[in-house]
């Protein structure tokens, strides 16, 4: 229960209970948590594999990605998503794809270095709560392995809605 | 409800819009639309169960449910009332009658592979694990698929943990599941990953390590593949558990070699290099021995010293971004080797020179104090300052401007200066300054925080600014000062600091975090509403930190903004009964049988905890002190919140404390941090007041039930609901509140010596309570219904010794009134020699006035009801006999004295509440001048800011105090007889 620091965040999303159950019920080995050596939580990842075998569309998901404001700049968020990429790699997925909020740019920056590319942006993925308008995300995608021609992160031309993604 | 895949049945057809009207939230259409159909087709059952769904969500339950009665007891066996029941059902928080529903389907479609495992998932929810063990075997013998087996197994696995006699697990339950995976074993039908966690899982629990020991590094094991290092790890975990050192050495080897920063590992080697050491462990002399499957084993100290030696020139060696892990593995190796007297502990170096590296290696990055912090007691006192020199010394710092502070040029100088601040604070150096010191230091925090903004002017406004923490300081040194020395100045000057950091910073959680702790404790609990809801605390963390807001919003008066606290916090904790129940039936449909005991574990510990009791109760209590005997009866109140005095629902023996008492950073250093005695002394405290309050809760249910006894009090009809108190109940819960009141008072004794940190836990209401005199006046004025039946069932006539007694003790509640009441007179703000000095007690002394007052009034309305009768019955004797001498009984008499001594007393509290507000009005505290005090203008103008804060906030207070006072005064006509 001492999730508190990570969590306060505002660019990171405290998702409901119900949330992250259903992340571990279904996917439990998509939940990595890093802890310090002095027990403080200082990062942790969220992810699943969805999408059709048949269709080249079988990939990991990063969910959720979130670092404690002192525990930045170490390689962490490298590290987690390495290990995440890994178990998409076990699972056969072609990719591993995210959704970023198209201003965040430090995040955009550092998917970038990780081998990460804008695939498409999806208009007005995120909903504003305060009258602010909506804001775009970019579905970024790295191929793994299995995609060796790299396939699945040649770029759409177009943006999409958020109701055409599956 | 929304995708249904038969298009081709009319009757889905029918429903359709049904359907649709639901899902858009569009009930009334529903029900009426279900009308329609019914009245062409009466045997549509699911259009019955659909307008109940409408039925209930337009909060007509009571009808909901009838209907839904009506097609349950024909025990439908169509998929579309099923599943509609099933919603209501859920809808309704009557998870058990789901099981009922597909029972009696499975009784009559016993093939249907879907009934049966609907039927399994409704007794999961409920969490009947022997019906779904049996549930489970039933739809295995229909269709002989692994889940179905596993789904059984997995349900003893449950009757074991949660059979309350652990040795009916060890030798029931648990051999059963192992043998029924056996039996798949042998039969090598073992098909998923889940299953063979299962088995570990069984075997685990048994105790059998060497057999799960045995599955990991067999065959079986292969299948454990989509976690990472999923073997090492479960190995890992039984080499421990069975004090296979060597192997556990070498594996961990093994995995450092791999990933020299994974902290567990480190901590592992050296646990089992340790005990192999104690061992004199030496190799196997022949054969192939079990370590060889990992690789090298070090049982000597000179092995891990180059162990260490080795990972740390890897680590020199690379080019890339260097790890933490082995600088940190070498000074805990040292720390380990002093606590044994090791001599080659110097072998390592000097732990001030290696910290020295560390930061020099590390001292940019923000997490480098949360490192070494842990390391800080291998340093000496006397090298203390040399070692903050030498730090120092690394940090590039332009030349001292005018005011002799030397300033970072960038933002990794600024990190390392900072770094070396906090390095300072954590070995106390700032704490062993003079004030003169402390104000020296404040002043260059400040100069440093200020100048570290312009690194931060493109941060966007969620990003927090480079220099926050410099800030945060310099208000925790304001906090030091202010506690040693009493000057409120401080105080004020740090809350005008923090409001000016938060300005700049929006989003930073720690100076609102700090901020809403301040102003609570003076409290002004206006400005917390804001700076919570800016937090945006969501779900658990109404756990984590909401306990703040419900221990200070009622007891400072601000009782809207109490009852909304309280809410948050109970949607989420009754949000989380309901969905945990899903997902651990989600956890089934997947095979996570791992964590299903983690879900259930989870559960509970919300469920038991301590806040969510605590917010259940104040709540309660809330609704009745601003609602009952006002604008509803007390009767109905104690009514509709279902409260039954004899029923206690705090699972006392479990309650579990999930606050999250760490989350201020403060730096400060070990002997001032928060200790596992001030968790526990805290656990105490908010246990025992809400002991208090929960039995005064009680007994106010009690009043209530035995003043709204039936008319026929003499007669002997039986109590609806059991509602009603006997004089039992009332005894014994009046014995419990007053023992309760000794331990409470002898416990405030003790703990006023051993006061918490000021950034740990809050004080309880506990002890401002039990000043205040609230504690005692409530159980005195709760003790009078006692006598009153007592004198009920007398008369008036043989009662002389027991009417002296009540008179008594209404003389005594009177004065103790008075007394409580002289306790809130003072003002708010005193202003002397231009500083002004919050006086928040009184604030909670007028709270424990006014919530004692309402008890006061019930119980008095109950005292009238049992005079009223007995008066008039006098009367009619006296009219009889015409006699004319009249002299009054003295019970009565004391009672009227009794009520109009009340209403001067409520009298004097609205003008003092009155003449307060008038006086905080007038009071301009911007006018006050903080001269003297070396403050910018700019700085000035923060700390007004948070000073008017401060002073609407007990206006408001007052206002609240005062209405709800003012209601109450209204209700003291009703007290005549």
């Amino acid at each position: 229960f001492v999730s508190s620091h990570s969590n306060l965040d505002p660019l990171t999303e405290t998702y409901g209970i119900p949330f992250y159950l259903q992340y571990l019920a279904h996917w439990p080995e998509y939940f990595i948590v890093a802890e310090a050596p002095g027990g403080e939580l200082m990062g942790y990842i969220m992810g699943k594999a969805e999408g059709s075998v048949a269709r080249e569309e079988w990939h990991g998901h990063v969910t959720a990605l979130s670092v404690a404001p002192e525990f930045r700049r170490l390689g962490l968020a490298a590290k987690l998503m390495e290990m995440l990429e890994e178990i998409s790699e076990r699972k056969g997925g072609f990719f591993v794809d995210l959704f970023v909020r198209v201003s965040n740019q430090v995040a955009v920056k550092m998917y970038k270095q990780l081998g990460y590319s804008v695939y498409r942006t999806v208009i007005e993925y995120y909903s504003a709560s305060n009258g602010e308008p909506d804001e775009d995300a970019y579905d970024m995608r790295k191929a793994l392995s299995r995609d060796a021609e790299k396939k699945s992160i040649i770029p759409l031309p177009h943006p999409v809605r958020p109701e055409d993604i599956e | 409800m929304a995708a249904r895949g038969h298009v081709q049945d009319p009757n889905d057809r029918r429903l359709r819009p049904i359907y649709d009207y639901l899902d858009n939230g569009n009930n009334k259409m529903a029900i009426q639309q279900a009308d329609k159909l019914l009245k062409k087709h009466k045997d549509l059952h699911c259009a019955k169960v659909l307008k109940a769904i409408g039925l209930q969500r337009t909060g007509k339950q009571d009808e909901a449910f009838t209907l839904a009665q009506e097609v349950a007891v024909l025990e439908p066996t169509d998929d579309n009332s099923l599943q509609a029941l099933t919603i209501l059902y859920r809808e309704m928080h009557r998870p058990e009658l789901v099981t009922k529903l597909y029972e009696a389907a499975v009784r009559k479609v016993p093939t249907s592979e879907e009934y049966h495992s609907h039927l399994f998932m409704a007794y999961a929810r409920v969490g009947e694990y022997k019906k779904m063990q049996q549930a489970g075997m039933a739809l295995y013998k229909i269709v002989p698929k692994n889940p179905y087996y596993f789904w059984s197994v997995m349900s003893l696995v449950m009757q074991a943990i949660s059979a309350q006699d652990e040795k009916l697990s060890q030798t029931m339950f648990l051999p059963l599941a192992e043998r029924m995976v056996e039996k798949m074993v042998k039969e090598e039908k073992i098909e998923a990953e889940a299953e063979v966690q299962l088995y570990f899982m069984i075997l685990e629990r048994l105790g059998k390590y060497v057999e799960a020991l045995e599955v990991v590094q067999g065959p079986l094991g292969e299948k454990l593949t989509s976690e990472l290092q999923s073997r090492e790890n479960k190995c890992m975990m039984l080499y421990r558990r069975l004090e296979r050192w060597a192997e556990c050495n070498a594996l961990s080897c093994k995995l450092l070699l791999k990933n020299p920063d994974d902290w567990q590992f480190y901590i592992l080697y050296f646990d089992s290099l340790f005990y192999l050491i104690d061992q004199s462990w030496a190799p196997p002399q022949e054969g192939v021995h079990c370590v060889e499957y990992w690789g090298e084993v070090h049982a000597s100290t000179a092995q891990a010293i180059s162990f260490m030696e080795d990972r740390i020139a890897t680590e020199e060696a690379k080019e890339s971004k260097h790890l933490r892990g082995p600088y940190l593995a070498c000074l805990e190796l040292i720390r380990r080797l002093r606590e044994r007297s090791c001599p080659e502990a110097q072998q390592l170096g000097e732990p001030l020179e290696l910290m020295f590296q560390f930061f020099v290696k590390f001292g940019d990055k923000p997490c480098c104090i949360t490192d070494l912090e842990i390391f800080l007691d291998l340093l000496t006192p006397d090298q203390h300052v040399q070692f903050i020199n030498r730090v120092m010394e690394a940090v590039p710092l332009g030349a001292p401007g005018e005011d002799g502070v030397a300033l970072p040029g960038d933002t990794r100088a600024l990190q390392r200066h900072l770094c070396v601040t906090q390095l300072s604070r954590s070995l106390g150096q700032q704490h062993a300054l003079n004030t003169e010191g402390k104000l020296g230091l404040i002043k260059e925090l400040k100069a440093h925080y200020r100048h570290g903004l312009q690194f931060g002017k493109s941060c966007l406004k969620t990003e927090l600014q480079f220099s926050d923490m410099y800030c945060l300081m310099a208000a925790h040194v304001y906090i030091d000062l202010w506690l040693e020395t009493g000057d409120q100045n401080m105080l004020w000057q740090c809350l005008g600091l923090l409001e000016e950091g938060l300005s700049h910073s929006s989003s930073n959680a720690q100076f609102k975090l700090l901020l809403l702790l301040l102003y609570c404790r003076l409290g002004a609990f206006e400005p917390v509403v804001d700076l919570y809801s800016s937090l945006d605390a969501k779900h658990v963390q109404h756990d984590t930190i909401g306990y703040l807001l419900t221990r200070y919003a009622e007891s400072l008066g601000q009782f809207a903004a109490a009852s909304q606290s309280c809410n948050f916090s109970l949607r989420f904790f009754h949000s989380n009964q309901k969905d945990t129940s899903e997902y651990i039936i989600q956890a089934y449909k997947y095979g996570a049988f791992e964590k299903i005991p983690e879900f259930i574990a989870f559960r509970n510990r919300l469920n038991h905890s301590l806040h969510f009791a605590q917010a259940r109760t104040e709540r309660m209590l809330l609704d009745l002190f601003l609602e009952a005997d006002t604008s509803s009866p007390l009767e109905e109140s104690v009514k509709s919140m279902s409260l039954c005095p004899e029923e206690d629902d705090i699972p006392w023996d479990s309650l579990r404390d999930n606050r999250d008492l760490t989350v201020l950073v403060s730096w400060n250093p070990k002997d001032r941090q928060l200790k596992e005695e001030h968790k526990q002394h805290s656990l105490e405290d908010d246990t025992l007041w809400l002991r208090l309050r929960s039995l005064t809760l009680r007994l106010i249910g009690c009043v209530s039930a035995l003043t709204h006894l039936p008319a026929s009090r003499n007669s002997e009809k039986t109590t609806e609901n059991g509602v009603a108190a006997k004089p039992s109940s009332l005894q014994s819960l009046l014995s419990q509140l007053e023992n309760t009141l000794n331990q409470a008072t002898q416990f405030t004794e003790k703990q006023l010596q051993h006061p918490y940190p000021f950034v740990g836990p809050v004080p309880s209401r506990l002890a401002q309570a039990l000043s205040s005199g609230c504690c005692q006046c409530q159980l005195s004025s709760l003790q009078l219904p006692l006598h009153l039946q007592e004198l009920e069932t007398a008369g008036l006539d043989e009662s002389t010794e027991l009417q002296t007694q009540i008179s008594n003790l209404f003389k005594s509640l009177a004065v103790q009134l008075q007394d409580m009441l002289e306790k809130c007179k003072g003002d708010l703000l005193d202003v002397k020699d231009d500083q002004s000095k919050p006086q928040q007690f009184l604030l909670e002394n007028l709270v424990y006035f006014v919530e004692t007052v309402c008890i006061v009034l019930w119980v008095s309305n109950y005292c009238g009801s049992v005079l009223r009768p007995l008066k008039s019955s006098l009367q009619k004797k006296k009219k009889k006999k015409k006699e004319a001498s009249t002299v009054t009984p003295p019970v009565l008499s004391a009672y009227q004295e009794f009520s109009s001594s009340l209403q001067s007393l409520l009298n004097q509290a609205l003008e003092h509440i009155k003449s307060q507000e008038i006086s905080l009005t007038a009071l301009k505290l911007g006018a006050l001048s903080l001269e003297g005090q070396t403050q910018s203008e700019a700085e000035e103008t923060f700390t007004k800011t948070a000073m008017d804060k401060v002073q609407s906030s007990y206006l408001r207070s007052l206002q609240e105090i005062g209405e709800l006072l003012k209601k109450r005064a209204d209700t003291l006509k009703s007290l005549k007889i």
